[in-house]
């Protein structure tokens, strides 16, 4: 599984940064996304769920001491496209 | 941005900020839990109202009604005074959602960090230029150092008590009306990253130049709520300006301390914001965006609103009738028409 850390990142660029990872992957492809920054979670959920891709998360457990912090995991299904 | 770019070259203001403009409020589950747990959610007797409307009002005189608010908030722009004009905008706007547009006053609230403080002339000065044009002054204010940049401001201001509209007064039936278009958080994203590694990303996206889209997003956020306000009191029966909750958000609280349900069948955009949002995640489409110094969202009745219109047309200010207000309960966009507006 593709990993990215946007941990540090402000918005808008989680977004962008997760949408070029997404750009190299095919259907059936996973990107595990890790972050801290409250508004990105739910702006990195709404974009990548509108261009169809699944997504599942959970705040961050292990090894994490932010509340904020999370995980996020994006599949790309056959319907994904980032246009 | 402006012509006024008079602050000292170096590090930008938005660099400071993990969260920018009316983004960095508290969302509304967290502050009323804050409430709550503080026993600052029962009613104010003393008060013709207070938490949880725009801003606080008491009564002085059977004439005359004293309104009470402040607001201030990271930067969302990266010129100073440019940064003061919103900021002081943004805190009398809370005012003005009231109806109280008179003896307009403001304590100034500005941190700062170290590095930054040559800074604070130009913002002081922005703020200082944007109260002169609605009648207000600077009457003071707090400075301190701070690790990131905030401003903004405790706006006093006064009006005839009969004059005062809330949120919670809100009436099934009342057409809703909007005074700015919505879009201000993607045209200032698209600032913050226009020139770096994703800027051809973020300039393809849309078919406007992103500076465009920021100017014109600047002129909303530093257009007064005044000469909307002056016309609601006299039409509306309630009033609440747009922020940090987006569109939607504000419609579910003018709903919620109403008791009514808010049907939104029409989102206003400054042209170009609908693609950055979409690439950016902000959820403009849906209302959710956050707004800065947004418009206000006023409530008026079905036989209002002919004068309310035309009214607001005489005074040049900008509206979109974007909804209605029901006996159901929330808010809740309807298959909304997405307007795209240019000044």
């Amino acid at each position: 599984m593709e990993r990215v850390d946007v941990t540090g990142e402000v918005c808008p660029r989680p977004a962008l940064i997760v949408r070029r990872h997404l750009s190299e992957l095919e259907p059936g492809e996973e990107l595990l996304v890790r972050g801290d920054y409250p508004p990105a979670e739910e702006n990195l959920r709404r974009t990548c769920t509108k261009h169809g891709f699944e997504v599942t998360g959970k705040q961050a457990g292990n090894g994490s001491t932010d509340a904020s912090a999370f995980e996020l995991k994006i599949t790309v299904t056959d319907d994904a496209g980032l246009r | 941005m402006s012509d006024h770019r008079s602050g000292p070259a170096g590090p930008r203001l938005t660099e400071y900020a993990e969260l920018h403009g009316c983004s960095c409020k508290v969302g509304q589950g967290n502050l009323d839990e804050l409430l709550s747990r503080a026993g600052l959610d029962g009613d104010q007797n003393d008060l013709l109202f207070g938490v949880g409307e725009d801003a606080g009002a008491r009564q002085l005189r059977q004439d005359l009604a004293l309104v009470q608010t402040v607001d201030f908030f990271t930067p969302i722009v990266d010129d100073p005074y440019d940064f003061g004009r919103v900021a002081a905008c943004n805190a009398a706007s809370d005012a003005f959602a009231t109806g109280a547009t008179d003896d307009l006053s403001c304590l100034v609230v500005l941190g700062l960090p170290r590095e930054l403080r040559d800074h604070a002339p130009a913002i002081l000065r922005g703020m200082a230029d944007l109260l002169d044009g609605v009648g207000g002054v600077v009457a003071g204010g707090h400075t301190t150092l701070n690790p990131w940049p905030f401003a903004g401001g405790a706006v006093t201001a006064t009006a005839h008590p009969e004059h005062l509209l809330t949120a919670r007064t809100a009436r099934p039936g009342d057409r809703l009306y909007l005074t700015k278009p919505l879009g201000t958080q993607p045209a200032m994203g698209a600032l913050r990253v226009g020139d770096g590694e994703f800027g051809e990303t973020v300039r393809e996206a849309t078919d406007r130049p992103i500076e465009d889209i920021g100017e014109e997003a600047l002129a909303w956020m530093t257009t007064p709520n005044r000469d909307a306000a002056v016309v609601a009191r006299e039409h509306a029966t309630a009033a609440t300006d747009v922020t940090g909750f987006g569109l939607l958000g504000e419609a579910t609280v003018l709903a919620g301390n109403a008791g009514v349900g808010v049907e939104i069948d029409r989102l206003p955009i400054v042209d170009g914001t609908l693609a950055l949002s979409r690439l950016f995640g902000y959820g403009l489409a849906d209302g959710e965006s956050a707004e800065t110094s947004g418009g206000l969202l006023v409530a008026v009745p079905g036989d209002g609103t002919a004068d309310f219109e035309g009214e607001l047309s005489g005074a040049g200010v900008f509206y979109r009738a974007v909804g209605r207000v029901t006996d159901g309960s929330g808010a809740a966009l309807v298959e909304p028409k997405i307007e795209r507006v240019r000044k």
